[in-house]
């Protein structure tokens, strides 16, 4: 053993470095926040509860095609038509995975995914979403230009990611 | 009676340690064989966690199949996705442009340096040193920020697709990932201040769970795993995949092969993915995120629109003449708006359509006519409309339209054959197995999972050691029970 090892070794140095550190990190800023009062800002295209889509009149743009339920691989998306409209879509929040296939695959850009994540229940009916929940879920989270924004950019894909477009996130030098 | 015969002696004992042990990272039962504090036998109990992924995902299409792999390694699901979104493309021959690659590299590594965080995190806790822990989170949460914002998801991205990636990375988050790789290797040393030399850590690390480069290599280990051994094996290196044959980086590796030496070289694994991921957003290239393969990836969406967003609905109608009476419209109407005898012409009820283009891609006479905003007009009108050719635009937009419910609907067909590929995800070799007979389902398929080989080891590791080093152990092999099970 060296005479540093030894000196090392009596006094700790490696444990009074650690706790230097940490009590160094005692002054600088929080990084948790406090949940229910605090929130942190949620990304737009987050894939929390679902929303079915309106169109500028307001009025459902699904037209019952089935495809969602034919992707969703955990099969939680339930289509019911009558008389040439849909009667009932109803998703089971429960089983459902968020992988976000459904919106992939809608032609039709009629199904989204909110940013709604806080929806927890005591009863199993409140998970079922029904046509009516989820239509209104538009109105509460993608109403206006949100709602743009996100067949925009998250409705993939789009023939510009076959190609090459224009404006293309590219490293832009140190900064 | 034995109860009776026993008189005051010391024996061996057995303990179940887990399912629900705080410190075997989840599910994971150890039935322990001790004497004193010596462990003599130790039997791992795996399949608390089974989900059945591997035969889920032969009733899934292979593009369905792709969120179950998330749920394996769910502290690491990205390298999940990039393992068997690479294997299902090498299964149906295309591949994945240059910048896609460069992408799936990138968040790959994001990846590993998240998971090995997590590790570190839950290690350095068991072990003893809670502080860790917290500074660990704080860069995790870092990365799963950014990785919300690349995919909308923290921890089950579904973000590689079959072909590319689901979206292209947006400035902001190129920017924001450069800013983690200055920033982060200097959190490193802020880890290794904590511990690195930290004398009660090395009491518990060095010389624990020694195992030695051939007999690693017997057990099949893979990953940090094998390397503490000195065994310089990375897939990334041996088989590149995605970018990696064009980025820089060496493979770590420890000489003892004990506990110590798998932390070490986990821990110069952070610095060299740091290092890859920058290399990857400096090179990153322009171009296409999805491959051009009509078949194997979903259609583009806007080349849809003059049929999925029209002005007004667009009627479908069969043209009598042309129609074979098949039937296979009707079966595919969700709506059974579509009647009629077998072998005679059909007819669509236009009260109960709903316009949604499932019979049009299903009659495959072509007898189905779209009419362009011909919702609501009469039996007769439509006829007439029926006959005249089609807008070219909508003429384009159909044939993508069909393409696109025969892909959903039925999922990329895989040509015949089997084939293995291995990734390197942060625990180790990461194989996807498949048997495919041509259809639009694996027949089988298999999945090597680093854990599961990795929990094998335990019992050859702990024998001899202390209860206590159990823990170390379990640690050192980084288990998710996720993945061991399936
Ligand atoms: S949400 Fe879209 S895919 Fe689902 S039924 Fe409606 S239109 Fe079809
Ligand atoms: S997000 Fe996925 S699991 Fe949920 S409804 Fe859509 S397709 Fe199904
Ligand atoms: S468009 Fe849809 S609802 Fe109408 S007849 Fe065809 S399949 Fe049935
Ligand atoms: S699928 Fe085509 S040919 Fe068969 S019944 Fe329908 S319209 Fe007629």
């Amino acid at each position: 053993m060296t005479a540093k090892e030894l000196v090392n070794k009596i006094f700790f140095v490696e444990i009074l470095k650690a706790m230097a550190l940490t009590l160094s990190r005692m002054f600088s800023h929080a990084v948790t926040i406090q949940y229910p009062t605090e929130r942190r800002p949620i990304a737009p295209g987050f894939r929390g509860q679902h929303a079915l889509a309106k169109n500028p009149e307001g009025k459902a743009k699904c037209v019952g095609c089935g495809l969602c339920a034919a992707i969703c691989p955990s099969q939680c998306i339930q289509i019911f038509r009558e008389k040439g409209k849909v009667a009932r879509y109803e998703v089971e929040v429960l089983r459902c995975i968020f992988c976000g296939f459904c919106v992939e695959a809608c032609p039709y850009g009629a199904i989204v995914l909110t940013e709604n994540f806080e929806y927890s229940n005591y009863s199993k009916e409140a998970l079922y979403m029904t046509r009516e929940n989820l239509l209104s879920n538009w109105d509460k989270y993608m109403a206006g230009k949100k709602g743009e924004d996100y067949f925009k950019k998250f409705w993939r894909p789009m023939s510009e990611d076959f190609g090459t477009p224009q404006s293309q996130a590219v490293f832009r030098g140190r900064r | 009676m034995e109860q009776l015969e026993r008189v005051l002696e010391t024996r061996e004992l057995n303990v179940s340690m887990g399912p629900q042990h705080p410190a075997t990272h989840g599910v994971l039962r150890l039935v322990l064989d001790i004497d004193g504090e010596t462990v003599v036998k130790v039997t791992p109990y795996v399949g608390y966690l089974h989900r059945g992924i591997e035969k889920l995902g032969e009733s899934l299409s292979y593009f369905q199949a792709l969120p179950l792999t998330d749920r394996m390694d769910y502290v690491s699901s990205m390298t999940n996705n990039i393992g068997y979104v690479n294997a299902v493309e090498r299964l149906f021959g295309i591949e994945a442009p240059e910048r896609a690659r460069f992408i799936r590299t990138m968040v790959g590594e994001m990846a590993r340096i998240a998971n090995h965080l997590l590790w570190l995190a839950t290690h350095a806790l068991d072990i003893g040193a809670m502080t860790v822990f917290l500074y660990c989170f704080r860069e995790r949460e870092w990365i799963l920020e950014l990785f919300e914002k690349i995919c909308g998801a923290r921890l089950t991205v579904t973000y590689p697709r079959i072909g590319g990636v689901r979206n292209d990375v947006s400035q902001e988050f190129l920017d924001s990932l450069y800013k983690f790789t200055e920033e982060f290797p200097t959190r490193i040393p802020e880890y290794e201040t904590l511990i690195d030399k930290n004398r009660i850590w090395l009491k518990r690390t060095v010389g624990i769970g020694v195992i030695s480069a051939e007999e690693a290599v017997n057990w099949g280990l893979t990953g940090p795993t094998l390397r503490g051994s000195g065994v310089p094996y990375d897939v990334r290196k041996y088989m590149p995949y995605d970018a990696y044959d064009k980025v820089e980086f060496d493979v770590p590796i420890g000489t003892e092969g004990d506990t110590y030496d798998r932390y070490r070289c986990r821990m110069m694994e952070f610095r060299q993915s740091n290092n890859i991921i920058r290399q990857c957003i400096e090179k990153l290239p322009p171009g296409p995120v999805m491959a051009d393969a009509p078949k194997f990836t979903l259609q583009p969406k806007d080349k849809m629109f003059p049929i999925t967003h029209p002005t007004k609905k667009h009627a479908f109608y069969i043209d009598e003449k042309v129609c074979k009476g098949c039937g296979m419209c009707a079966r595919a109407c969700p709506a059974k708006a579509i009647f009629g005898e077998k072998k005679k012409p059909h007819k669509i009820n236009q009260e109960l359509c709903l316009s949604c283009a499932n019979c049009y891609v299903t009659c495959k006479f072509k007898a189905l006519k779209i009419v362009p905003g011909g919702k609501g007009l009469s039996e007769e009108k439509l006829r007439e409309l029926a006959a005249a050719p089609l807008p070219e635009e909508i003429k384009n937009a159909a044939g993508h339209l069909v393409e696109h419910f025969t892909f959903v609907k039925r999922g990329p067909r895989a040509p015949e054959g089997e084939l293995y590929v291995a990734t390197e995800v942060p625990k180790g070799e990461l194989g996807f197995y498949f048997v495919s007979d041509g259809s639009g389902k694996p027949y089988r398929m298999r999945i090597r999972a680093p854990s599961f080989i990795h929990a094998g080891v335990l019992p050859r590791l702990c024998v001899g050691h202390l209860v206590a080093d159990v823990i170390a152990n379990i640690g050192t092999i980084d288990l998710v029970l996720g993945e061991c099970d399936r």
